[in-house]
């Protein structure tokens, strides 16, 4: 609160101070909507910009961790909701390592995962793109929700959303999800 | 149980996140699998959809060190462009007031100096050709003898 009180009144260190502290969470939080470091730095600048000139407005009831969280899902939520949507993945859009990843996982849907980290980031690399063909909405409640297990609570507190919104959202934002990756896994079977 | 075997289970994949299935929840869908295709491949596609967002959510970025410095120098420029468009509005603040206050005085100029001014402009004109061939109150001021002597008076010198 001494940090804020200090940066509201023009101490740039102080601001600086919080920066400090808080970037790297910013940072993590918008890398959930982005997965381009560009569109992740710019929305982390215009997060903490809009933290400035919106200091006096943080009276210190909570932290100013779940301030800054609460701005930065704003920030990167209209961010998306001014880009365009890209359209429909078909099978055909697939890269060859996305391809081959998501054969490794219907071939290894019962049995123990192999994990590495090319596997992995070609599997983030393909949730990006599916998730880039869904409304900013979905792609909120899905990555917070099913990436990051955080309960319906969590996700209300965060977006300002009645948990009964929550709830509607996720069940409608994993059914496109589902269509989407059952389309592209169907298309992949037929072209195969 | 049966009953419950037996209905389709997307709702429930969609209900909750896979992660969040519990394990009577997940035997129910394997028998339920086992039988329906279509209920098969939805559950294919909420597993790899799951496994994509749990890589997806893995991944993030971590600040550069000239972050600070840019968003820094980002908000030093932001407040130099709004003083100077505070500055430009208090220009044109001043620009419009003092326009203000020379209307007022051409006001005040032309309400009070220049009535005295007609007033000075009416008494020349009482001699005006125009307020003599009236003969408007001329007469009042001007004897006949005075009429006459200007009438005649350089007629006469010239005879003389």
């Amino acid at each position: 609160m001494e940090l804020a009180r200090a940066a509201h009144s023009g101490d740039e260190s102080a601001f600086a101070e919080i920066m400090r502290r808080y970037s790297p969470r910013v940072f993590r939080y918008a890398s959930r909507f982005f997965r381009q470091r560009n569109l992740v730095e710019d929305a982390a600048q215009e997060v903490f910009l809009k933290a400035f000139t919106e200091l006096g407005s943080f009276e210190g009831r909570g932290s100013m961790e779940g301030w800054l969280t609460r701005i930065t899902t704003n920030t990167c939520l209209n961010m998306l909701r001014g880009s365009k949507r890209r359209p429909e993945l078909t099978a055909s859009d697939l890269t060859e390592d996305e391809s081959t990843w998501l054969d490794d996982q219907m071939g290894h849907l019962a049995a123990e995962r192999h994990r590495s980290t090319e596997r992995s980031i070609v599997a983030a690399d393909l949730a990006g793109r599916v998730l880039g063909t869904l409304p900013p909405d979905d792609q909120l409640v899905l990555t917070m929700m099913d990436g990051e297990d955080a309960s319906v609570k969590e996700v209300a507190k965060l977006t300002g959303w009645s948990e009964s919104k929550v709830k509607v959202q996720a069940f409608r934002a994993r059914r496109r999800m589902r269509a989407a990756v059952e389309k592209l896994l169907g298309r992949k079977r037929t072209k195969d | 149980m049966k009953e419950k075997e037996a209905r389709h289970i997307v709702t429930l994949i969609e209900n909750t996140p896979f992660a969040g299935l519990s394990d009577e929840d997940l035997s129910t869908i394997r028998l339920h699998t086992a039988e329906c295709t279509s209920c098969r491949s939805a559950f294919e596609a909420a597993y790899i959809s799951s496994m994509m967002l749990k890589e997806r959510a893995a991944e993030s970025f971590e600040p550069s060190p000239f972050f600070q410095t840019r968003v820094l120098a980002t908000l030093r420029e932001q407040q130099a462009a709004d003083s100077w468009s505070l500055g430009k509005l208090w220009r044109s603040t001043g620009a419009l007031a003092s326009s203000m206050v020379a209307t007022v005085a051409l006001l005040m100029v032309l309400t009070f100096a220049i009535p005295a001014s007609q007033e000075s402009t009416s008494a020349v004109s009482a001699f005006s050709p125009e307020a003599v061939l009236m003969n408007d109150g001329a007469d009042d001021l001007v004897s006949d003898s005075e009429v006459l002597s200007t009438l005649y008076g350089a007629e006469e010198e010239v005879v003389k």
